[in-house]
């Protein structure tokens, strides 16, 4: 009995951390939330009014949907292309090292860095990718990648997947390590081809690594602004407005926190919501596999 | 927790980092196919050191050009200017400190709750999600104020624990998975000794948590190195910056000079890269020492 | 080692910790800029060691926060009651945070308030609080590329519309590009000064509400005289609604790929130190024979209300309104002085911007005055751009919006 009790005491330390540091904050803003604080001073109480501004204007509405789009596309191709990475260098022992190193370098940088060289890549003026395109003769896909509201936001999404495209795959990798030596080598003796272990095999036993991958790209996504704020500032038009790049101009650029933690909250409801959804069915998934 | 974690515990322990039992060998075609394309995903950051050894009217002319020599000045500019050795030396110390932090609370708060599921357990998990969830500008401010009141700022000590708290709930997520995995056969046997929770974590959870800590160790490098509104907001003595505020306040602010962006830039990252060689090895050789004592 | 010795050491030792222990009680003043960093030194090197030395007694911390940084750093620090000495500040974070109580009225009694320039001595005094001592008004205006100039067979700068678009005709037909236009910055200067030339009301009343965008014939003149300028080629619009104005458009000014980019004389020390680069600056085309100049409140220093060195701090801002120092600083800036009578630091490829200034044809970049609210800063960014995207659309679009923004924020 009291080694029962005993055990619990283990997540005192870090209660006391998440308390001080994101409960009491979190506490903090939901009462910023009903005023009009500005960052400094004193705010007067507003009601529910930052609350109705949000749910009345298609704007911030927009905004949830960009980032939804956003956190979509870069869960489902990252881990894609991580998977697919993992995959092939499992059967490649000869090239796995370096290449996970390799695949990994780009999340060493941090996002103004990758902003600004994508910025360069993407521009329509002496770009990288449009000179490329040139130089393969399909000069008529040429275009102002950032510029154009219809592409602005994939060329974004494809920046954020470059960057972290090597910590899926070393997730996968990590995940592949796992699977039991006797499993793989009674498929192979069964005479196995290498699509059927991987179907049948390889990717129901790499359950729990798609859910860690699953949680932290939409965690790392839904929370983004940084790639958006340095590639085009939310634009052209609106089109690639994040939720929290809508919080961050609000709160810094235009001093309205009271307003800036009404979004927070809302965003914060949003992300716990998605996450917990997210991982019951994907642990679910994993115990019927 | 899952069937798969059930089945090898009868195999090698886990915590097995990276023993890879792939023997097929495939045709060079394959390797030469995935490494071309591994390479071609590198295309940017060659472009950007590319671009590093470069002088500014150099880029102006010829934005895709190769570098016609290698020109170190941007490199001795950057150096000088930036206070570099000193805000490396600071990083890979708050690195260091943070993530002894963090994997012992974080391990600690993990052990029980990847053993026990009841309300309490699910009460704290939600509480863990709910610190992934929010974004970090959500607490400066009040940080900001604890830390005055606690006579914190512009202390190593200050900025360790804000990086500690800010990765807490990751590590807490991370290592619950880890140790839901760890058989439990192992505990029991050390239970039927008479070991206390403590004991067991101790000597029997702990050690097993290399490879998972080695992972962990990676993101808190990340953000210690990449971060820089926590260190711009605590420390106001340039001696103890770390290497990403030196970084912009060399590069500046209104208009971006590519000259200066980019050897900063690859001067930022490099310690970070050497850094990760050596924790991907640390990751390879697995940690197996301690699971079958 | 007699007993005399022994005392002689002490008494060296004291007066030693006596000398340090003076040496602690001076003051030092903390101080935050988003200047003196290696990019963009403002002249802070060379003045402040000179202002150490005038007064032995005040020792200058400079922590360097660049601008964007500043909105999330200093707030929490204000809030905190930890503030620094002196911060450096423009007209948005005056009115924040003057409207907070944190900042020191610095008195319009002070005597270099007297000889601040009419353009900014009331905007920068509303209701009679002066918050801010200004550093700089900078300028922001046509970049000229002289050498595809003369390629082009043109000799003139063009300071008005007309002249503009007749050396867009001439730039193409010489095969250069004329100009680069990002709605990030190049399109609203283009449209603000037109707009605000042309207008019968005043900045403030657009940004108040009292006077609307829609129905301002300045403003939708703007807009028509961009798609004018769409129609002689002067520019891609799909191309620039979105282009980077802070990197990819100067890099390609300073490759030479492009005749004429509207942008702020801070570009000018940049600028000069590309080799085989000649240019000059040349104001805003309007419908005014020199064209218009837009200025912009660049800086200024403000004293926090909780220092408890005021009397420091009252002789550093001193210090910066001596016309000697602050030439140093507005020299490294390229920038005007504030004062009536002070010395600019403007550089003389800037003359027919200087000219058009001379001639009174000056408007004030209306944000960074507080005439209109901050968030028109990024919706104006947006209303360029979906015009660009889309010229056909009516002006009156874009300025509805632009009416609700300031609508929002009041």
């Amino acid at each position: 009995m009291n080694n029962k009790l005993n055990i619990y005491l283990f997540t005192i330390p870090a209660l006391l951390v998440l308390c001080i540091f994101f409960i009491y904050p979190i506490s903090l803003s939901l009462q910023m939330s009903f005023t009009d604080f500005t960052g400094v001073g004193i705010g007067n109480d507003v009601g529910l009014k930052n609350y109705e501004r949000i749910f009345s204007r298609s704007r911030y509405l927009d905004a949830i949907t960009i980032t939804f789009a956003f956190a979509f596309i870069v869960v489902v191709v990252q881990n894609l292309i991580g998977l697919f990475f993992a995959t092939a260098l499992f059967r490649l022992p000869r090239i796995r090292n370096f290449s996970r190193a390799a695949l990994f370098t780009p999340a060493m940088m941090s996002f103004v860095i990758v902003g600004y060289v994508w910025q360069f890549i993407y521009s329509p003026y002496s770009g990288g990718l449009n000179a490329m395109l040139v130089s393969i003769g399909l000069e008529s896909f040429q275009r102002p990648w950032l510029g154009d509201p219809s592409t602005a936001l994939f060329a974004i999404t494809a920046a954020h997947i470059w960057m972290f495209v090597g910590y899926s795959c070393a997730i996968f990798l990590a995940g592949y390590a796992n699977i039991p030596t006797d499993i793989q080598e009674a498929s192979r003796l069964d005479g196995a081809s290498s699509w059927q272990r991987f179907c049948h095999i390889e990717f129901p036993l790499l359950a729990p690594s798609i859910t860690i991958n699953i949680v932290l790209a939409t965690i790392g996504t839904l929370k983004t602004f940084e790639l958006p704020f340095i590639m085009t500032g939310g634009g052209p038009a609106g089109a690639t407005r994040t939720l929290s790049l809508e919080i961050m101009t609000n709160l810094f650029g235009r001093y309205k926190f009271g307003f800036a933690s009404a979004l927070s909250i809302v965003m914060l409801i949003v992300i716990v919501v998605v996450v917990t959804l997210m991982n019951k069915y994907l642990r679910n998934r994993e115990n019927n596999t | 927790m899952s069937i798969s974690m059930n089945k090898s515990s009868s195999g090698s322990p886990k915590g097995n980092g990276m023993k890879f039992t792939g023997k097929t060998v495939f045709s060079a075609s394959a390797n030469v196919f995935v490494l071309f394309l591994v390479i071609a995903m590198l295309i940017p950051v060659a472009y950007m050191i590319m671009m590093s050894f470069r002088t500014g009217s150099e880029i102006a002319q010829d934005p895709l050009g190769f570098p016609t020599s290698l020109y170190f000045g941007n490199y001795i500019n950057a150096m000088d200017k930036m206070n570099y050795f000193r805000s490396v030396v600071n990083s890979l110390g708050i690195t260091l400190s943070v993530t002894a932090l963090v994997s012992l609370l974080g391990s600690m708060a993990a052990y029980p709750l990847a053993r026990r599921t009841n309300g309490f357990s699910k009460a704290v998990i939600m509480l863990v999600s709910l610190g992934l969830a929010t974004p970090n500008f959500v607490n400066i401010t009040p940080i900001y104020i604890i830390f005055r009141d606690l006579g914190l700022l512009d202390s190593y000590v200050g900025i360790i624990i804000v990086f500690t708290a800010l990765n807490l709930p990751l590590s807490i997520f991370f290592y619950t998975g880890f140790i839901s995995s760890v058989p439990k056969e192992l505990e029991e046997a050390a239970r039927l000794d008479n070991c206390s929770n403590w004991q067991i974590y101790w000597h029997v959870i702990r050690p097993l948590l290399g490879s998972a800590t080695a992972t962990l160790s990676l993101f808190v490098m990340l953000m210690v190195w990449n971060d820089f509104i926590y260190p711009l907001l605590l420390l106001t003595d340039e001696s103890k910056f770390t290497v990403m505020i030196s970084v912009y306040r060399f590069v500046g602010n209104r208009s971006i000079e590519p000259d200066m962006l980019f050897p900063a830039a690859v001067l930022g990252s490099l310690p970070l890269l050497i850094l990760f060689g050596f924790f991907q090895r640390r990751i390879l050789s697995g940690v197996t020492a301690g699971a079958v004592k | 080692m007699n007993k005399q010795k022994i005392k002689l050491i002490g008494t060296a030792i004291s007066l030693l910790l006596a000398s340090n222990y003076s040496y602690a009680a001076a003051v030092t003043l903390d101080v935050t800029a988003w200047k003196g960093n290696e990019a963009e030194p403002a002249g802070f090197p060379v003045l402040l060691k000179k202002f150490e030395q005038e007064n032995p007694d005040i020792k200058i911390k400079l922590s360097f926060i660049s601008r964007g940084d500043t909105d999330v750093v200093i707030p929490p620090r204000l809030q905190g009651n930890n503030s620094p000495d002196v911060m450096m500040v423009d007209m948005p974070l005056v009115k924040i945070w003057g409207d907070a109580g944190m900042l020191k009225d610095l008195n319009t009694k002070s005597d270099w308030y007297g000889d601040i320039a009419p353009a900014i001595k009331e905007s920068i005094a509303p209701k009679g609080k002066l918050y801010v001592q200004p550093l700089e008004l900078v300028g922001m205006g046509n970049f000229i590329n002289t050498d595809l100039m003369k390629k082009a067979g043109i000799d003139k700068t063009p300071t008005t519309v007309n002249e503009l678009i007749d050396s867009c005709k001439k730039l193409n037909d010489a095969g250069i590009s004329p100009m680069l236009f990002p709605s990030g910055l190049s399109a609203r200067l283009f449209a603000f000064a037109n707009g605000l030339s042309r207008s019968p009301s005043k900045p403030w009343e657009l940004g108040n509400g009292t006077a609307s965008f829609v129905d301002d014939p300045g403003f939708n003149k703007a807009f028509s005289l961009t798609r004018d300028l769409i129609a002689a080629n002067c520019f891609d619009p799909k191309i620039q609604a979105a282009l980077d104005p802070w990197t990819t458009t100067l890099s390609e000014f300073r490759g030479g790929r492009v005749a004429m980019v509207m942008h702020g004389a801070w570009n000018i020390k940049s600028f000069s130190e590309t080799e085989g680069l000649n240019y000059t600056l040349g104001p805003i085309p309007t419908d005014k024979a020199t064209g218009t100049a837009l200025d912009t409140f660049g800086m200024g220093w403000a004293i926090s209300s909780k220092t408890k060195h005021a009397e420091a701090a009252r002789k550093f801002l001193n210090f910066f309104a001596e016309d000697e120092n602050l030439a140093v600083l507005l020299k490294d800036e390229s920038a005007y002085s504030p004062y009536i009578k002070g010395t600019d630091g403007v550089p003389a490829l800037a003359e027919k911007y200087n000219a058009a200034r001379a001639a009174g044809n000056i408007v004030m970049w209306p944000v960074y005055m507080n005439h209109w609210p901050q968030a028109m800063e990024s919706e104006s960014v947006d209303g360029m751009a979906s015009f660009l995207l889309d010229p056909d659309m009516s002006s009156k679009e874009v300025l509805e919006i632009w009416d609700e923004t300031v609508e929002d924020s009041m």
